[in-house]
């Protein structure tokens, strides 16, 4: 899978080349900003754009900008960018522009290597991968309005978190340690609470909780 | 003011030139008699009369001179009428004739300011007009030969006609008269002004009584009549420009227009104009500025610092003395005012007043450098949280993160080698500093929430209630990027305050935050339902929040009363912080009254 890598601190731009390319990632471009970027999108047709957020010259968020833009270009592209914090709104904007083959992680996440590799897999595949501690947010701020979710178990809570994150089910019964058959019926009582159609489908479902999540 | 003074002297000038060109057009077209340029005579002493008087009304607004001249001017013009040929206009030229004489002893009595001081001089003047209007009146009644066919003519009466006779030596008493005024001025005068004033005085005098005196003595002489006529008009012409040039050129005249300022330092405080203004007219120049001492520089009169000119610059610089400390100084322009002593003795007359406003100034001044001190406090303090949140992402974060993927690594060695030991251990170590990094996003999301940066006020409120575990009712009207910096930090922390208070100790339900921005500035709300009786004194936060607001020119309220909930209210300007506001008036004692009038 070929990748391009954008991130201007030059330490991170190597441990994450080495993390990528260690996990058989085809690192063919890497910039140390957002002009670098778009140039090697074009000229590279990567499968996938990794990105910090933060970006020179400003220093706020070039690199979502050039996500964007990226994802406007080159359909096929799947983005996935990384922040130092994040923030709903950023979240927001990236799934509203299209809400598939993008993720919006936290950097710290780099370091669980085998989860983050699996996070850009799946983001390259279509599907679309939100940092946990967005998904956080988005559940408290829906909680606020949306009495249904308060109907919810803990346990319901934990697996739609863990759905909005774009798990698959089999990774969600291995976070929390439960069968694979018990977190389909806790995603089929979930659907039904929140009254949500019912999808197979991981990326489809993940779409229709986040968007029950952003009303 | 001065603009529409200037446009009506430019009208009275030309009307006077009309009028002159009229009775010159007239002289020309009637006459078969003497050559013309004897007839207009009258007539161009008229126009230097006039032409001296708009030249000193011009630069000397506050000073009447001006118009004593310009009606002297009119008094000649009218006096020309007589050689006309038409009956009316004769008839107005002999009731005029003498009256040019009477506006010289006007003009003599009422140097320099224009004004009569004395009862005395007052009395002179009104009897030297009347003897100007009745003296020549016997003549044109009651003689036949002066005006044959004259309008005013009543009756051959020589008997009546000689009452003439007698009223040439009441002129010549009310001439002695103002000769007496005048000599016991230059008495009292100072010597500088002395050098002036005697050979002024002596010409005007000497004017006044020469064209009755050439007429005594025209036999003693054997002068001819032309001769005598030409004479008689250089000296007159002589007059309008020697008190033009004394009161625009001479320093001692000024000091007649500086009693006008100790007049003006009397005056009820709302109907005068500015002390710098008063300055300026008294001295005749327009850009004349006033400026007050405060520690080694200066201020003007709203505080904001005034540099002096540099030497060389056409601007010459007075310093005003009070009690032997500088209080303040005149900057005037020295083109203008060739002698520095009429400023000088300006300075002296208004040290009282200056110190009194420089007092204010002072207090404007220090009031604007504290303001200005702690917007830079405020200022500073955003730039530093600024660059702590930057250090603490660009640096220790990318470490934390560089740190969890070598503890990773380590981790996937220990695997490969078979060691779980290792490997739990450095797995261990990767969630602990991912667990450091997440405590340090917070503290750093404390410190100045990069939403805040790189988004805006809307974008930061908003994310702050997005992650709010209560529910809140969020209103906002305000979008991104359109406040200053420190307003919208400003503005950000009172939310931030609101919220993090009402959360901690109002064991609130509800919580609400409106943020509306509109043309009045921002206005920020947070409320809660909760137990009430909080208060701005309590705790740190609030009262550090208080003295930001009020460093903006903004202001903090809270409504906590017990058990009905708190509402924290802000107001904060728009705009970057304004101008210090006016000090009440009561506070300077000659002051410049609003500081809006200069």
């Amino acid at each position: 899978m070929r990748v391009v890598i954008g991130e201007d601190e030059a330490l991170l731009r190597q441990g994450l080349t080495h993390v990528l390319e260690n996990a058989g990632f085809d690192v063919v471009a890497t910039a140390a900003d957002a002009t670098e970027l778009l140039r090697h999108a074009d000229e590279r047709r990567p499968d996938l754009v990794v990105t910090d957020i933060r970006m020179p010259p400003t220093h706020t968020d070039e690199g979502l900008l050039a996500a964007l833009h990226i994802h406007r270009e080159h359909p096929q592209t799947a983005i996935v960018v990384l922040s130092q914090y994040v923030q709903r709104q950023y979240a927001v904007e990236l799934l509203t522009e299209r809400p598939s083959g993008v993720g919006y992680l936290l950097k710290q996440r780099i370091s669980d290597v085998a989860t983050f590799c699996s996070d850009l897999h799946r983001v390259a595949t279509g599907g679309t991968v939100l940092d946990p501690e967005i998904v956080a947010i988005m559940l408290t701020r829906a909680r606020r309005t949306d009495d249904a979710l308060d109907r919810l178990t803990d346990r319901q809570r934990a697996v739609l978190a863990l759905m909005a994150q774009g798990r698959s089910n089999a990774s969600i019964a291995r976070q929390l340690s439960i069968s694979e058959k018990s977190v389909v019926q806790h995603a089929s009582n979930i659907y039904s609470e929140l009254g949500l159609p019912p999808s197979s489908d991981d990326h489809r479902r993940v779409l229709a909780v986040l968007r029950h999540l952003d009303r | 003011m001065v603009g529409s003074l200037r446009l009506g002297l430019v009208l009275l000038g030309a009307a006077v030139a009309v009028l002159g060109g009229v009775e010159i057009a007239l002289l020309a077209f009637g006459n078969a008699g003497p050559p013309l340029w004897l007839l207009t005579g009258f007539t161009e002493l008229g126009w230097t009369y006039a032409a001296a008087g708009l030249v000193a009304w011009w630069r000397r607004p506050s000073n009447r001179l001006g118009a004593i001249l310009l009606v002297g001017g009119l008094s000649w013009i009218g006096a020309g009428l007589v050689n006309t040929t038409v009956a009316v206009l004769i008839a107005a030229g002999q009731v005029l004739a003498t009256v040019p004489l009477a506006v010289v002893v006007h003009l003599l009595l009422a140097f320099p300011s224009g004004r009569l001081r004395s009862r005395a001089s007052r009395i002179v003047v009104a009897a030297a007009y009347a003897i100007a209007l009745v003296g020549p009146a016997p003549q044109y009644l009651f003689t036949p030969a002066v005006a044959p066919d004259g309008l005013l003519f009543v009756a051959d009466r020589p008997d009546l006609a000689a009452l003439s006779g007698w009223l040439s030596p009441v002129g010549g008493v009310a001439m002695l008269a103002a000769a007496v005024i005048l000599g016991a001025r230059l008495r009292h005068a100072p010597r500088a002004g002395r050098r002036v004033l005697a050979p002024l005085y002596a010409y005007g005098v000497l004017a006044a009584v020469f064209v009755p005196a050439t007429a005594w003595a025209r036999d003693l002489l054997g002068l001819g009549p032309e001769l005598r006529f030409v004479l008689q008009l250089v000296v007159l012409a002589g007059v309008p420009v020697a008190f033009a040039l004394v009161l625009l050129r001479g320093g001692f005249a000024r000091t007649g227009q500086i009693e006008e300022l100790g007049a003006w330092l009397g005056s009820v405080e709302a109907a005068r104009p500015t002390l710098e203004q008063a300055l300026a007219d008294t001295l005749g120049d327009p850009s004349l500025r006033l400026v007050f001492r405060v520690g080694e520089g200066y201020v003007d009169a709203e505080g904001a610092p005034a540099a002096l000119p540099r030497p060389g610059s056409g601007r010459a610089v007075v310093e005003i003395d009070q009690a032997g400390a500088a209080v303040g100084a005149i900057v005037y322009d020295a083109s203008l005012i060739a002698d520095p002593e009429p400023v000088r003795a300006a300075g002296r007359v208004v040290g009282i007043a200056v110190e009194a406003q420089r007092l204010t100034a002072e207090l404007r001044a220090s009031r604007d450098a504290l303001r200005r001190s702690r917007l830079r406090l405020v200022e500073a303090a955003d730039q530093e949280r600024r660059r702590i949140a930057q250090n603490l992402h660009d640096g220790l974060q990318v470490q934390l993160v560089l740190l969890a993927l070598d503890a990773a690594q380590v981790a996937k060695s220990a695997d490969d080698a078979a060691d779980p030991t290792t490997r739990d251990a450095a797995t261990a170590l990767r969630i602990g500093i991912d667990d450091a990094a997440a405590a340090l996003r917070r503290t750093v999301h404390d410190v100045l929430p990069a939403t805040l940066i790189e988004r805006g006020l809307a974008t930061a409120v908003e994310d702050l209630v997005d992650r709010l575990p209560l529910p809140t009712d969020l209103q906002l009207s305000v979008a991104d990027r359109t406040l200053p910096a420190a307003v919208e930090a400003t503005a950000y922390f009172v939310v931030a305050e609101g919220l993090a208070n009402a959360f901690k100790h109002s064991r609130a339900r509800r919580l609400a935050v409106r943020v509306t921005h509109h043309d009045r500035g921002l206005e920020i709300e947070v409320g809660d339902d909760g137990i009430g009786g909080a208060s701005l004194e309590a705790g740190t936060g609030l009262r550090g929040l208080a003295d930001r607001l009020d460093v903006l020119g903004g202001r903090l309220v809270l409504h906590s009363p017990t058990g009905a909930g708190t509402r924290l209210l802000a107001h904060l300007p728009g705009t970057d912080p304004p101008p210090a506001p006016p000090l009440p008036r009561a506070q300077p004692p000659h002051g410049t009254g609003s500081p809006c009038a200069s």
